[in-house]
């Protein structure tokens, strides 16, 4: 008896902590070599004429405050270590959105000296929103979908192709 | 019997819990405000409270060279300051919980200690946008509270009183917007520049420094400054409405009024863009302070020798 009750409270918190991260996700945009295109279609989607607040997305600047990274472009090798040092400043639970054709697999930059191909190369990735670039209305078709998935509870594992890369490299690795 | 209603009155009703739930749906009411002067939807009702409890259930980072122990209970000084504030205002058209001689300046007092609270928050890491936020938030802080002081200080003087509620109920019988229409504007700014909302937002502009003096909080801390901001923005609101608008004598009338001068400075928002730091403190001390000094000095001139 004590235990059930135990049980259904901690339920009931659950449910209103799903709730409450369903129904605010802020953002924090990083682009880490892309041409700007996908840029420019991430701002076009936070103007009042798609109106994410709607959602509760709120653009953050500091990475301590969200929840979201919006990540576009191929990771450059310059651009790596600060996409992980960003990602590791968030506090959990935090989730990945790769934007653009680019972020899914290096895209246009595929094969360039200076590229490590696409965000999931680095960091674990949540949900993949394609396009060259994506409309406004792809990004916040992904972007629902992810919070769907955090809803129901069906959220995929993140993909990562090469695990336990999302560690500040040491001295010596000139990555 | 009599511990009980001091209970319910400092938790329940009308300080803590309703108090809180106030600050958040007045902060939708702004928020959804200035949407609608944009041409936007806006966001939706619950939404500053999703945030909250999202913030709240989030992971607390840390981060490192920072007195950990300040770090963790400034906002929670932050947010009892600003709680406790609110006991001696007329809430919900109530008589204020408590009240004594000169609760006025404490009240006033207490308010503040949320920004100081803030920029001892960014002084406290070592990071640089929260230095840079931490500095503004002062500076913005020696700019408009002597403004504001002076602006509350008007209705003080024509009540012959320093208590609030002897303030509010003076208030009542008089519109003193109409005879201190300097005072009101002063006061409705002073407002603006405490809370840090635009174009007094450089302490946290999130487009040159961040986030300002708060980049570093995650989680609980947040969570605690944001109700702390909703709380002061009500506690505020409160105030000016009570001194300039014909005093706040019932719940109806509360309402009103405070939702009345939340649509203003949702305009005044929506209409401005951000000023510079030093232009914040040059508006304030070349116009503001000086304007409302003109009427303070009128107004005991007229109160000592004239009436
Ligand atoms: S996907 Fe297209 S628009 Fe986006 S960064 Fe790559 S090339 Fe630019």
């Amino acid at each position: 008896m004590q235990n059930n009750q135990g049980n259904l409270w901690q339920n009931v918190m659950d449910q209103v902590k799903t709730w409450a991260r369903v129904n605010s996700p802020w953002a924090i945009h990083f682009n880490s070599g892309s041409c700007n295109g996908c840029d420019i279609e991430i701002l076009a989607t936070l103007t009042p004429r798609y109106d994410m607040e709607r959602f509760g997305v709120k653009l953050q600047g500091s990475p301590r405050h969200a929840d979201i990274l919006i990540c576009t472009g191929p990771v450059t090798r310059q651009a790596r270590e600060r996409l992980i040092r960003i990602y590791e400043q968030m506090p959990e639970p935090k989730f990945v959105v790769a934007v653009g054709s680019c972020a899914l697999s290096g895209g246009a930059f595929q094969g360039c000296y200076n590229v490590e191909g696409g965000i999931d190369q680095v960091l674990p990735v949540n949900a993949y929103v394609p396009g060259c670039p994506p409309r406004p209305e792809a990004i916040i078709d992904g972007l629902v979908k992810l919070l769907q998935a955090l809803d129901n509870g069906t959220m995929p594992e993140p993909i990562t192709l090469k695990p336990g890369v999302a560690v500040p490299s040491k001295s010596g690795n000139p990555a | 019997m009599n511990t009980l209603t001091t209970i319910i009155t400092l938790l329940i009703f009308p300080g803590g819990l309703c108090l809180l739930l106030l600050g958040l749906a007045y902060e939708w009411v702004d928020r959804k405000l200035v949407a609608r002067l944009q041409n936007r939807v806006g966001p939706r009702w619950f939404q500053p409270l999703a945030d909250t409890i999202k913030l709240l259930a989030k992971e607390e980072v840390v981060p490192e060279n920072v007195q950990a122990r300040l770090f963790t209970v400034l906002p929670v000084i932050a947010l009892a300051g600003a709680l406790t504030s609110a006991l001696y205002v007329p809430l919900f058209g109530l008589k204020p919980a408590y009240s004594f001689e000169g609760d006025l300046i404490v009240a006033i007092y207490l308010l503040s200690l949320l920004t100081l609270c803030t920029g001892l928050a960014g002084a406290n890491t070592y990071n640089r946008f929260s230095l840079i936020g931490a500095t503004r938030t002062l500076t913005q802080l020696f700019s408009y509270e002597a403004p504001f002081l002076l602006a509350l200080f008007g209705p003080a003087i024509v009540a012959g009183s320093w208590k609030i509620s002897e303030i509010a109920g003076y208030a009542e019988s008089h519109w003193l917007v109409l005879t201190q229409p300097v005072g009101f504007i002063v006061a409705l700014i002073g407002l603006m520049g405490k809370l840090e909302l635009p174009p007094f937002d450089a302490p946290e502009a999130e487009t040159e420094i961040v986030a300002g003096a708060l980049t570093e909080y995650s989680g609980r801390g947040l969570a605690l400054f944001h109700l702390g901001k909703g709380v002061e923005l009500v506690v505020g609101l409160t105030l000016v409405a009570a001194f300039y608008l014909g005093g706040v004598a019932n719940p109806l009338a509360f309402f009103v009024k405070t939702l009345v001068i939340l649509l203003g400075l949702a305009g005044l928002q929506a209409l401005f863009t951000r000023l510079r730091i030093e232009q914040t403190v040059g508006l304030w001390w070349r116009y503001g302070a000086l304007l409302v000094l003109v009427q303070f000095l009128a107004l005991i001139v007229w109160e000592g020798w004239v009436a």
